[in-house]
This record gives structure tokens, sequence and C-alpha cells, in this order.
């Protein structure tokens, strides 16, 4: 199955709270197709941010391994996933995450800087930012900016640096419905022009249909795939 | 209210924690400043006093009363009596011993059974108070307090009494004029011969040879016979001592004591009738003007010390108000009001202020131990512990201090409680505005008090001295302007760095790394939470290299000026002998000559390493042209290679060393060094002849081979006051001659001798004591040094600036320490991002430290910048305040290098700590946690 991006097989993971150890995933198997929107479904609680967490390298699974492009980010040094997620990951979190001491642009073009990449900062930024329809606002500093257009920057951010894979965190979950489909709109398009692998989280039954791959959690575990 | 409240600091612990150092630490300065002033008055008092009793001799605490015309009226006696009783009351201070001395006038008497030898009797007859039990018999016994059964009474005498007197044990003496009712003559017999019981007894305020002609009856006997009626069979005189003990005499009582002792005088002085006199009163008057100045002065250096923990005191309680904001916008939607708020907050003020009083005070008083054994700056030595108690001053200091510090602490909730929710969340979102003080200017404002300050003190630097000279406190607005100039510097700093920082960042930004990048954004556009840290940085470390280079500063000067100013380790001379007797040289103007004692019992002394005659003549004429003189013009006549070894001189004095000075007087005997002020006010050059004479009229002429600045011994510029009352400041003039040459025109001369010690100089005292020679001049500059070093002011000075630097610190420390915790705490989900978009561990640290370089590091930099410069501003200003009278050498800032070492070391150490705390903090925190926490 060569256009499997991203592979979770039989990722658990254990959060030890003071009423005992909690399982937030229970065995979840789950392959990513290359270049495709997929979407990770279900209520809150039932275990996806930690999933996409664990997929995007952020956290370690407590059994089980993840494979990226056929590479185990499991076994990785701290040092590899760092660089691993700068080089190749971008994301977008739930609660809009940009660096409040940085304007739009900035905020861009850092991840470029983070990434090392050869492009033209400037230019790369603002062709980003041209693609989430922001191109007027760049000078704007995160607070002078609404939900949406901070949401749209963090996307910009994210894939600045020609990231293989974004993961987005209930991207929408903050947005109105118009804004959100919006921002889902930014996700399909980039997925076809740029080929980029997109993973994200959401409650919305609406946008299901969207997605090229969807997976439904519930209770740490994949109940439904498509 | 208070359950809620004793939960809330829990949780915040060490922000609590944070605010009770500063409280504590503001108390303990508060109130230790009436404590320490309090204590030292006790210990200079006590001091005083025995400096009293063992120069003069005298016991300090003795009162004199008098009678000073007989009387024959009992009731003027007994008036006299009651008096002297109620003196211990009246002062406040128990009496040790209250002795009464009456006497019959002196009258003739004969033996019953006269001796050949005999010669006429003139006695007078006494009684002493308590004599039996101060007075040792050496023959005879002790009288009888009646008479035999013949009517005799016996008497006992002293020594030098029965020798003077010529009478013999069991001698009878009648006293014909001196009859009882019955008109029986007086008869006494001598029964014993007494001396003082021991010399160490108080009691005998007139030693027992004293009264050489005294009889002393039995005190119940003396009243029987001569104190029994109204009108008194004889005149009597009556002189009574009261001995205050000194060592009971507080500090607090001298004003008290003052007053009661002018009543006394008052009443009964100016009079012939009695006289009242006391040792205490001229001890105390000195006294009390110089407490006054070393109270002012104490407070003044602890002002900028004030400001810094308010302001730290303020700090935190911002921060913490910060970090509640979401709490008190809850309790706001929940329907608490302003004043509840506001409530929740002064009962957590109160509540460490109550805490901070309690630990305050005692460690208040540790503080007053600390300050009076400082010797020097960060130097303690052993001195008697200080006599320290809690005074109700004291009490009412830390009280006002909890005040202050429950407004600065309550203050900031005052604005917190009137915001809600809706507005706190708005102004989380808002750019933040310029400060008020950044818009007021405020920053440029206090520059220019304090350098229009600086420029008007300078613009009456004479009359200062001169006030200072007076024995007035130094003017606290100096200091003041002295602390507005470092916030000043502190606030302009905070206004300008964002330049420096936006400059350096558009140069280099290509090429940064993307921490170093993020780091200098995150320094670049969020200064308002870091104005405050940077002030208080900037104050802190400017206040402790202030505070260590005044300190050393006018250590080194005052021991420099001093060293200068006797011009050697010691300076003595002995009184000569001479064919006037006991004419002191250049008195007359005949002529007077002196025998020169033997010089070679200095050169033989041991403990010398080197020794030199100089020659020391004040009232020297110059003639300059046009008919005009200058008078008491300072002449020194010296050995030039010995002056060399011996006298006490500063490289940094002349351009070239002082040698090249006396070199070129060696060259030629009749070469002369002269003061500059020859050349500048008279236009002498080098080469001219200068003619000198004595007050005998006697001419010398000398070649000007050099001009000095400076020379040992000898003042510039001295203080005297004028005939409108004020001091002005007189050019003073010097000739240094060789003393050969003097000496062959005008003979030898009493001359000091100037001495350089290999160790200490008690062998001098030894030398002192056993040559039979007065010595009319004997300067120790050891001895004065430390006399010097005991001095309230300086010691309280030392004291308290070591403890302001202690205290800057520990303040720096904790402030410091707050400011990042806090910084990293709030700063969580900025990491969590930073993280996830892939930078390391480390880069996250060294953003950290970047971070902390541009803030920390720069606050620091122009902190010791700051300081130096203020010390270089305000230091010669502040001088004055401690040697303004002999100051003679111009002022050099002294600045250890150790101090500094000190202060950057733990300056380092903090950041190091704070750095290892952040990095253990940043280490710990989940990403996948850090983000969760901003989704708040």
């Amino acid at each position: 199955m060569s256009d499997v991006f991203l592979s979770a097989s039989q990722v658990k993971r254990c959060f030890s709270t003071s009423g005992g150890d909690f399982w937030a995933l229970k065995g979840v198997s789950a392959a990513i197709p290359r270049g495709k929107l997929t979407i990770l479904k279900g209520r809150s609680g039932s275990g996806k941010t930690t999933l996409l967490n664990i997929l995007g390298a952020l956290d370690k699974p407590t059994e089980g391994d993840v494979l990226f492009d056929g590479q185990s980010i499991v076994s990785m040094s701290e040092r590899s996933r760092a660089r691993l997620r700068r080089t190749q990951i971008g994301f977008v979190f739930q609660s809009v995450a940009l660096i409040p001491m940085m304007n739009a642009l900035e905020n861009v073009q850092f991840a470029l800087r983070m990434a090392h990449s050869r492009e033209s900062h400037a230019q790369r930024a603002m062709e980003c930012l041209k693609m989430v329809g922001l191109a007027g606002r760049m000078q704007h500093m995160p607070q002078e900016l609404s939900g949406g257009e901070q949401q749209r920057v963090a996307i910009a951010r994210a894939i600045a640096h020609r990231p293989r894979i974004l993961f987005a965190d209930e991207p929408t979950g903050e947005l109105d419905t118009t804004t959100g489909l919006q921002v889902v709109k930014i996700f399909q398009e980039l997925c076809r022009r740029e080929g980029v692998t997109i993973v994200m989280t959401t409650h919305d039954t609406g946008l299901m249909e969207i997605g090229d791959a969807v997976f439904e959690l519930e209770d740490g575990e994949i109940i439904s795939g498509r | 209210m208070l359950r809620f409240v004793i939960n809330k600091m829990r949780s915040k612990k060490w922000m609590i924690l944070a605010l009770l150092i500063g409280n504590i630490l503001l108390v303990s300065i508060a109130a230790g400043n009436p404590m320490y002033t309090h204590a030292v008055f006790q210990r200079t008092i006590t001091k005083k006093l025995e400096t009293f009793l063992t120069q003069k001799n005298a016991y300090p605490g003795q009162i004199t009363f008098k009678m000073k015309s007989q009387t024959d009226d009992l009731a003027r006696v007994r008036e006299h009596e009651a008096v002297v009783q109620g003196m211990p009351d009246a002062f406040g201070v128990q009496a040790l011993h209250s002795i009464s001395h009456f006497s019959a006038i002196k009258t003739s008497a004969s033996l019953l059974l006269p001796r050949d030898d005999a010669a006429d009797l003139r006695l007078t007859v006494s009684s002493l108070s308590d004599l039996d039990r101060h007075a040792k018999l050496v023959a005879g016994r002790m009288y009888a307090p009646q008479p035999d059964e013949d009517g005799v009474y016996d008497v006992i005498l002293s020594e030098k009494a029965i020798i003077a007197q010529n009478l013999m044990l069991d001698d009878v003496v009648v006293f014909s004029r001196m009859t009882n009712a019955q008109g029986e003559p007086l008869r006494l017999r001598v029964a014993g011969v007494f001396t003082n019981s021991s010399s160490e007894d108080l009691y005998w305020v007139n030693s027992p040879s004293y009264y050489s002609d005294n009889l002393f009856m039995a005190p119940e006997a003396f009243e029987a016979f001569f104190l029994s009626t109204e009108k008194l069979p004889w005149q009597i005189n009556g002189t009574w001592y009261v001995l205050l003990d000194y060592t009971a005499m507080r500090g607090d009582q001298v004003q008290r004591m003052l007053n009661v002792a002018d009543g006394y005088r008052r009443a009964y002085n100016g009079n012939a009738v009695r006289s009242y006199n006391d040792h205490f009163s001229e001890i105390f008057t000195g006294y009390l003007a110089s407490m006054q100045k070393v109270q002012v002065t104490l407070w003044v250096l602890q002002v900028p010390v004030f400001v810094l923990l308010c302001a730290f005191i303020f700090m935190v309680s911002r921060q913490m108000l910060q970090m509640e904001q979401n709490e008190i916008a809850v309790l706001k939607s929940r329907g608490a009001g302003k004043a509840q708020i506001f409530g929740i907050y002064l009962v957590q003020s109160v509540l460490v202020s109550l805490l901070a009083l309690a630990a305050g005070i005692p460690l208040g008083m540790y503080l007053c131990q600390v300050l009076g054994s400082a010797n020097a700056f960060l130097e303690f030595v052993r001195r008697s512990a200080l006599p320290l108690e809690i005074t109700g001053e004291a009490l009412l200091y830390a009280g006002a201090a909890s005040l202050l510090s429950i407004c600065a602490m309550t203050l900031p909730a005052l604005r917190y409680a009137r915001t809600g929710i809706v507005n706190a969340k708005r102004q989380k979102h808002r750019r933040a505005a310029a400060p008020l003080w950044q818009k007021l200017g405020l920053d440029v404002v206090l520059l220019l008090v304090a350098l229009y300050g600086l420029y008007s003190f300078n613009a009456q630097k004479e009359i200062l001295a001169a006030r200072v000279a007076e024995g007035a406190a130094l003017d606290p607005l100096l200091f003041l302007s002295s602390s507005l100039f470092m916030i000043g510097c502190g606030l302009l700093t905070v206004r300008l760095a964002p330049l420096l920082v936006w400059c350096v960042y558009r140069l280099l930004r290509r090429w940064w790394s993307p921490a170093l990048y993020a780091s200098f954004l995150q320094v670049l556009r969020t200064r308002s939470s870091q104005s405050f840290i940077m002030v208080f940085l900037i104050m802190t470390i400017a206040l402790g290299v202030f505070n260590a280079q005044a300190a050393r500063t006018i250590n080194q000067n005052t021991e420099d000026n001093l060293r200068y100013s006797i011009g050697a380790d010691v300076v003595l001379q002995e009184s000569w002998d001479s064919t006037e007797a006991g004419g002191e040289e250049g008195s007359s103007l005949g002529e007077v000559t002196f025998f020169e004692p033997d010089f070679g019992r200095f050169e033989a002394l041991e403990g010398a390493q080197a020794i030199t005659k100089v020659y020391v003549n004040n009232g020297v004429s110059v003639s300059a042209g046009g008919g005009a003189s200058i008078k008491n013009v300072q002449l020194m006549g010296i050995h030039t290679k010995e002056f060399g070894q011996v006298a006490w001189f500063k490289d940094t004095l002349s351009d070239v060393h002082w040698y090249h000075y006396l070199n070129a007087m060696a060259q030629n005997s009749r070469a002369v060094l002269v003061s500059r002020n020859f050349a500048q006010q008279y236009g002498y050059g080098l080469g001219d002849s200068i003619t000198y004479r004595n007050k005998n009229n006697d001419s010398m002429r000398g070649v000007i081979y050099g001009f000095v600045d400076y020379f040992p011994g000898w003042k510039p510029v001295a203080y005297t006051k004028g005939s409108d009352g004020l001091y002005h400041e007189t050019d003073q003039y010097l000739i240094v001659a060789h003393l050969q040459q003097l000496q062959s025109a005008w003979g030898v001369l009493p001359y000091q001798v100037w001495i350089k010690n290999r160790g200490s100089s008690a062998y001098l005292y030894d030398f002192a004591r056993t040559s039979n020679r007065r010595l009319s001049v004997f300067l120790d500059a050891g001895a004065q040094l430390i006399e010097k070093k005991n001095d309230p002011i300086l010691q309280g000075t030392n004291g308290i600036l070591t403890v302001g630097f202690i205290v800057v610190l520990l303040l720096c420390s904790v402030g410091f320490l707050i400011f990042w915790i806090l910084s990293i705490q709030s700063r969580s989900l900025l990491f969590g991002i930073f993280r996830a978009m892939g930078m390391t561990m480390r880069e996250v640290l060294t953003m950290l430290v970047n971070e902390q370089l541009f803030i920390s590091g720069l606050s620091i930099v122009v902190g010791a910048v700051v300081g130096r410069l203020s010390a270089r501003l305000y230091m010669p200003l502040i001088q004055l305040a401690y040697a303004a009278s002999d100051n003679a050498l111009p002022l050099e800032l002294v600045s250890r290098s150790a101090d500094n070492v000190r202060l950057f070391a733990v300056v380092a150490a903090v950041m190091l700590v704070c750095m290892v705390i952040l990095g253990v903090l940043v280490s710990r925190m989940k990403i996948t946690q850090a983000l969760k926490l901003g989704e708040d």
C-alpha cells in the first residue's frame, strides 16, 4: 500500500491520574492515505486529540508504533522528532496558537525560519497568506485579527515550510459555520494543489463528507473507518 | 472571608513568601533605625562619661551643691538637705553616694594639756556622713557617737591633718569659743587617724589629704552639738556631693537631665548664697547636637533602600494580582462588589504585615547588632554588643512602615477590583500602551530634578561645607537627588532600551537562528511587563555599586585625610627647657634660648622604622610686592631624605612622584618648595627668591625650586569662622625649607619628631610614660583612625551601606526569580507552540538565556554604569558630611573590585539558579499539556 503515508498500529496511550490509570487510547490502528484529507471524528473525550498528538510526534504512545512514511517515530530521539516536526509537519490547533509578539507575516515567516527553508521567506510567507485570503492583513498583530483570521494565519504558518503532512486539531471548533467551511476549503485546496497529507479532528458531522477518509473514535477505539 | 484569604494565600505561597521577605526587610529597617540610634546614643553617652572619668579623673555623675556663705539658721541647712535628697528623683537616676559635709567655721583652739612645741591651732570641726564606713584607721580607734562621761567627743583626722597640725593620739583639743547651751566649751579627743579604705572608693570625692585641718566628729555627735537648735551655736558651712550612677544614665534621659540641671542652676546659681555644679551637663550638651546629626544621616542613607523595598512590594503585589485576574473576574461575575474584592486584598496584606511585624522587629534588632559591629564596608569587628532594646519609637516606626507597605500591597488591587471579566479579557488582547510614566516623561523630569539638585548643591558647596563644619547634618535632599538620579536613569533606560534592541534587531535579523529571533521579538514587543523588572534591576545594581563605592570612598578618604593632615604615623613634640621659664616659642620678642633634648632617645626606639626632625612654624610672614605681606604662612623645616622616608603621601596627589620635589630641593641648601598659590596669586616663578621672616623679624631668603599642590601635614584650605559668624574658606600658604638652613640662621628651635612605625605605636606610649618630658604635641594616626571608625556617624554609615547592600542583593535575587518564574508560567502556551513547531528543548532554553541577557544583562550593565556615575557626581558632596572641616585632599573615588566581584558574583549566581529552575520548569513542561493550557 504505497499510498499510506502514516500508519498507526495498536497504539495505546495511558495517562496516570489520581484516580488510577486512564487509557485514552486502547489499541488504535489506522492508515492515513498520502495526499488526502483524513478526518478523525468523535465526541470530546473519545481520544482523537491524543491520537493526533501521537501521530504528529508531539506525544509518545505507551504501546504500539507509528510509521511516518515508513519510519518509526516512536523509536526516534527527541531531537529527531523535533527536526521532523520542524521540517515535515505542520500543526493547526483548536485554540488559535499564534505567537503573540509577531505579526501575521512574521508568524508565517517564523515557520520558514524554523525549517531552515531555502526559499525567500518573505515571498513564500506572502504566498501562503494570499492562499488563505489574508494578503491585506499581513502586518496585523494576532490580537488585532478576528478568530477566523487568526485560524487562517495559523494555517498559513502550518503550511509555509511545505510540510508533507498537516495536523489540525478541531480547526473549526471555535469558528462559525461559514468560516469553518472556508477553512476546510483551504484544506481541500492544499491537498489538491500541493499534495499535502492532512489529518484533522472534528466533532462537526457536517464536515464528514468532505474527508477522503474518516475514522470515528469512541472510548479510545476506532469504531468505524472509511 | 478570612478562611478564603488564607486558602488563597496558601495557593500562592511563593508570592506570599516574596511579599513577606519584602515586608520583613521593610519593617526591620524601619524599626532598626530608632533602635540603632537609641543604642548608639546609649553607647556614646556611656563612652563619653567614661572618657570623662579616665581623662579628668573625676566622677562624671557628680553633683556638688554648696552653701556658699556660712549660716547660723538651722532652717536653711534643713532646706538645703531637702533639695539634695530630692536630686536623684529629679534626675531620675539613682545615687550611689550622697555625702554631706558639714563644717563649723574654722577657729582657734588649744590643747587641754599644752605641749612645749605646740603651735597655735586653727581647726575646722567637721562631719562627713558615712565616714566610718569609708575610712580605714591607720592608728587609734573609730570615734564614738556619744561623748564620754566628761563630755569629751571623739574625733578622727586624716594622716595629712595629724602631721600638719602637729597633733597626737589622745590629745584633747578645747574650743573655748564654741560652747553648748550650758556654756561648756567643745572638747574633742583625737581618737584615730584614718585614710581612705581603698583608692577606688568613689566616696572620696576629695581625697583624705584634702581635709588637712579638719577634725571629724561622728555625724550624730556633730548633729547633737551644732545642729540641734533653731539658732545654731556656731556658723556652719555645708557641702553636699551627690554621685549619680552614671552607668545608669540613659540616652533618652539626657534631655530631661539637662533641663533639671538647668533648673537647679537657674534657681541656685548667680547669687552668693549657694551654688550648684555637676559634671555631666557639659558632656551632654555637645552630645545632643551630634546625635541629631547621626539620626538625619542614617535616615537619609536609608531612603534609597526604603524606596527599593516599597517598589519591590508593589511589584510583587501587582504580579500576584495579574495572576489572579481571572479569579477576580469570576468573583465579580458572581456578584462580589468592589469593596469585597478590595477587602480580600486588604485582609491579605494585613495578615502579611502582621507576620512581617512579628519577624521584622527581631530581625531589626539583629541588623542593629550588625550595624554596631561594622568597621568598614562589609567588614565587621567584635565590639561590645550594643545595648539594644525595643523602644516605643521603634514600634511606631515599624507600624508606620507596615502601613506604608499595606498601601503598596492594596493600591494595585484598587485598579483590578474595578475591572470585570469582560474588561479583563479585553485588556488581555489589547496591545500594551505606553505606561503612564512614559507619557508624562517622568524619567526626564526625575533626571532634571536630580541634576538641578546636583547643580545647585555644587554651586553652594562652600556654604554646605561651612554648615557641616558648624555641626549641621547633611541636607537630606542631596541624598534624595542621588536616588532620584538612579531612578531617572533606570526609567530612561527602559524608554530607550527598545530602541537599541530594535536597531540590533534590524541589523542582524536575517542571520539569526529562530530561537534568537523569537527572543529578540519577545524583548522588543512585550516590554511593558519587563519594564518594571528592568527598572528594578537597574536600581538594585546601581544602588549596590553606589553603596559600595560610597562606603569605600568615605572610609578611604577619611583615612587618607587623617594620615595626610598628621603627616606621618606619629608626630610628637616635646616641650623644651628654655631660658624663658614657661615661655612658649615665639611668644616673646626677646631672645630665648632653647635646650634641645637628646634626640638619640628617639633614634634608639626599636619600634620606629624611620624618624626625622621637622620644624613647623605657622606664624611666618612673607612680604609680597607692593608692601603687602602674607601672614600666617606655614614654614616647615625638613631634612629632605629622612622626610621622604617618614612622611605619608599619596602618589596620586601630584603629577610626578613627590620625591622629585624633595630631590630638586636637595640640590641647593637655599632651595625651598612653596605652595602653588604663591605662583597663582603673587606671581612667583621657579628660581625666584622669596624672603620670609619669623615673629622675631629674623628674615630668611630661599630660592623657589618647586611649587607643590599638597604636602604632608599641610592643609591648602582652612575653614575659619569669620566676623559675620559664617565659615569661610581661606587659602593657606606653605614654605618648605631645609631644616639645617633654618637652624643655622635661627638657632635650634623646638621641632617635631615625625615617626614611621614598624608596627603598632604602642612602644611610643611606653616611651611617653617613662620620659619625664611633657609632650606638647602627640598625634597618633593609628589611634585617631580607630577613634574615627568608632564615630557613630561613620559606623552607622558603614553599617547601613553594608546592610543596604545586602538587602539589595537579597531583593535582587528574589525579584529576579519571581519575575522569571512567572514569565515562564505565563508563557507555557507559547513554549508549547514553539515545541510543536519543532523547536528542541535546547533551543527553547537558548531563547530564555538570550532573553535574560537582553533584559537582565542590559539592566545590569546600565545599573553598574548608573551606580558609578551617580557616585562620581554626588560623592564629592556627600563626602562633605563626613570630614568637611579636615578635608584637605581632593576626593578620590574608591572602588574595590572585590565589592563589584561580590555583587556580580551574587547576580550571576542568582541568574544561574534562575536558569536551572527555569530549565527544570521548561523541561518538565509537556508539549501537549502546554497546548491544552492555552485552551482556556
